[in-house]
C-alpha cells in the first residue's frame, strides 16, 4: 500500500490535516487507533469564533452546545473578576484572552471533521495502531500499523503526527518530545447535569486548595449541563481528588467523566525531519496558561497538510522543503506561546495571597483607568508581585 | 511501577513524560516496556493515581 500523505491520529490535528492535503489533491490515509473517532473526549470543549474562520466552515448547531459571552475568575479567597464582552479580542483559551467563543460537542465536533475530510477524499482507517515509522536513510517513508493483529506497512511520502499528548511517533522521527512532567496539566473533568449557571458564562477558580498549579473550570453546555474540572501540576494529590472536591459543592449529578494531560511546554524546538511533520498537543501547539489547544492545532494542522501537498506536488519532501510548515506557524503562534510560557512561569510562584492582592485591585480600580501611580503604589505593598513584574519585564 | 488498570482512563499523560519512552497506551491499557527504573515521572501526572512507585506501596 502507498499514499502521498498518512495522517496518524484522526482527532482536531488528524482530521483538519488530513482535509487540508486532500483538498490540494493528493492521496491521503488517516489512521486512528480507537474503534470511534472523537471519543473519549479528553477536553473542556471551548474554543474561539475564529476557529471556524480558520477552518473556513460556518459553525453549525450540530456540533455547538453553548456560546460564550464572557468570563469569570475567582480568587482563592472567593472575590471575582468578570471579564466580558468587548473586554477582549474576541479569543477565547487562545492568545491568554479567555472570554467569547464557543463550547463545542466535541464528540460531534471531531467525527464531522473526519466526515468532512473523508467526503474529500481521504481514506481512513479506524482501530489501527501505528507502532512504527519506517525509514530509508533516516528519511521517514511510511508507518508500520497493526489493525485486529495484523501487522501491515504502509509506505508514504509525509507523515504527519497528529497522535496527542501520548505522542511517541516524534521522538521515533529523531526530534526530542520528551515531556517534563511539571509541564503537563494532569486533568479530571465532570460533565454535570443540574447545574445553576449562567448558560454563556466561562468560570474559572484559582488557589492551592481548589487545583495547584492550574485551575479549576465550569464550561456551560446549555440545560444546566457543565463541563466542570480541574487541572494541577506537581501536586502529591491527583486530579481526581481535587474534582471530587471541587463538585461537591454542586448539588449536580455525573454523566461523564474525562481525564487528560495537558502539554504545557511551549511549543517543541522542531516541528519537522525528513518526510515527517508533527501537530497539535504532539508538537507542543498548546498555550502554556490556559490549556487552550483546539485553535492553535486547528491553525497548525491546516498548514501541515497544505504544505505536505505542495512538497509532493513540487516532488521534493526533504526536511528543508517541509521546513516551511514551522516557519509558517510559528509566524503566527510562537511569540504569544513564548510570551505564554514565560507568564505562566511567572504565575507558578504566586501565592494565593498574591493572587487575592491581584483580585482585590482590580475589583476595586477600573482597568481602563488604572493610573502608573495606583498601579507603583499597589506594587510597593506586594515586593513578591513587583520581583514578579520586574522579572516579566 | 505497579499500574492498577481498573483505574486508568486511558488519556496517555503518562506516556508524553516516560523519559525512556517505554510506556504505550493502546485502546483501554497501558504497557509498560522492560526497563522502567521506577522513576516516578508517570505517577505525578497520572490524573487517576493509576500508576503507583513501587516504593510507595
Ligand atoms: C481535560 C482537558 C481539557 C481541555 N480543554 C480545552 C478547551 O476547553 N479548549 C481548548 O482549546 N483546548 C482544550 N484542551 C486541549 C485540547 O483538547 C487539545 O489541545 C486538542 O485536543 C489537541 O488535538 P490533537 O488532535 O493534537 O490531539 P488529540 O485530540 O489528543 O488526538 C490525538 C489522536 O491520535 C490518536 N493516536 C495516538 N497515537 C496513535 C497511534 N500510534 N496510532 C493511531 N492513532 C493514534 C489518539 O487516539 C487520538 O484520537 C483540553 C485538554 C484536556 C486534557
Amino acid at each position: 500500500m502507498k499514499y502521498d500523505v498518512i495522517v496518524v491520529g484522526g482527532r482536531i490535528g488528524g482530521s483538519i490535516s488530513s482535509l487540508f492535503a486532500s483538498r490540494n489533491d493528493v492521496d491521503v490515509l488517516m489512521i486512528e487507533k480507537r474503534q470511534e473517532i472523537g471519543s473519549p473526549v479528553q477536553c473542556a470543549e471551548g474554543t474561539t469564533f475564529s476557529t471556524f474562520e480558520t477552518l473556513e466552515m460556518k459553525p453549525s448547531k450540530k456540533y455547538i452546545c453553548s456560546e460564550i459571552r464572557g468570563a469569570q475568575v475567582h480568587a482563592p479567597d472567593g472575590r471575582t473578576m468578570k471579564v466580558e464582552e468587548g473586554m477582549t479580542d474576541g479569543n477565547i483559551l487562545n492568545n491568554n484572552t479567555i472570554s467569547e467563543g464557543y463550547v463545542l460537542d466535541r464528540r460531534v465536533f471531531d467525527k464531522y471533521l473526519a466526515i468532512e475530510s473523508a467526503k474529500v477524499g481521504t481514506d481512513v482507517m479506524v482501530k489501527t495502531t501505528v507502532k512504527d515509522l519506517i525509514r530509508k536513510e533516516g528519511k521517514v517513508c511510511g508507518v508500520v500499523a497493526k489493525h485486529l493483529g495484523e501487522t501491515m506497512e504502509i509506505k508514504a511520502d509525509v507523515v504527519i503526527a497528529a497522535d496527542g499528548v501520548e505522542s511517541n511517533l516524534a521522538y521515533k522521527s529523531g526530534i526530542n518530545s520528551i515531556k517534563n512532567p511539571d509541564d503537563i496539566c494532569s486533568c479530571a473533568q465532570y460533565e454535570l447535569v443540574g447545574l445553576d449557571i449562567d448558560p454563556n458564562l466561562l468560570e474559572f477558580y484559582f488557589g492551592r486548595t481548589v487545583a495547584p498549579g492550574g485551575y479549576s473550570w465550569i464550561f456551560p453546555k446549555g440545560e444546566g449541563i457543565a463541563n466542570v474540572g480541574v487541572g494541577v501540576r506537581n501536586s502529591t494529590e491527583t486530579a481526581y481528588y481535587y474534582l471530587k472536591k471541587f463538585v461537591s459543592k454542586f448539588d449536580a449529578t455525573p454523566v461523564e467523566l474525562n481525564i487528560g494531560g495537558v502539554p504545557l511546554s511551549g511549543p517543541m524546538d522542531k516541528t519537522y525531519n525528513d518526510g515527517f511533520l508533527v501537530v497539535g498537543d504532539a508538537a507542543g501547539q498548546v498555550d502554556p496558561i490556559t490549556g487552550g489547544g483546539i485553535h492553535i492545532t486547528a491553525s497548525c494542522a491546516r498548514i501541515a497538510g497544505e504544505v505536505a501537498a505542495e512538497a509532493i506536488k513540487e516532488e521534493n519532501v526533504s526536511s528543508m522543503s517541509l521546513k516551511r510548515y514551522d516557519e509558517l506557524w510559528r509566524d503566527e503562534f510562537e511569540d504569544n506561546l513564548k510570551t505564554s510560557f514565560k507568564f505562566r512561569k511567572a504565575f507558578d510562584k504566586l501565592s494565593d495571597s498574591d493572587m487575592n492582592a491581584l483580585a482585590e485591585f482590580f475589583e476595586n480600580n477600573d482597568l481602563e483607568k488604572i493610573s502608573k501611580l495606583t498601579t507603583l503604589k499597589f506594587l510597593g505593598k506586594h515586593p513578591n508581585l513587583l520581583k514578579l513584574l520586574k522579572d516579566l519585564l | 511501577m505497579r499500574y492498577v488498570v481498573e483505574s486508568c482512563g486511558y488519556c496517555g499523560a503518562c506516556v508524553a513524560v516516560c523519559s525512556n519512552k517505554l510506556l504505550e497506551l493502546t485502546e483501554n491499557e497501558i504497557i509498560i516496556r522492560e526497563g522502567c527504573k521506577n522513576c516516578g515521572r508517570c505517577e505525578k501526572v497520572c490524573p487517576l493515581g493509576a500508576l503507583i512507585s513501587e516504593d510507595a506501596q
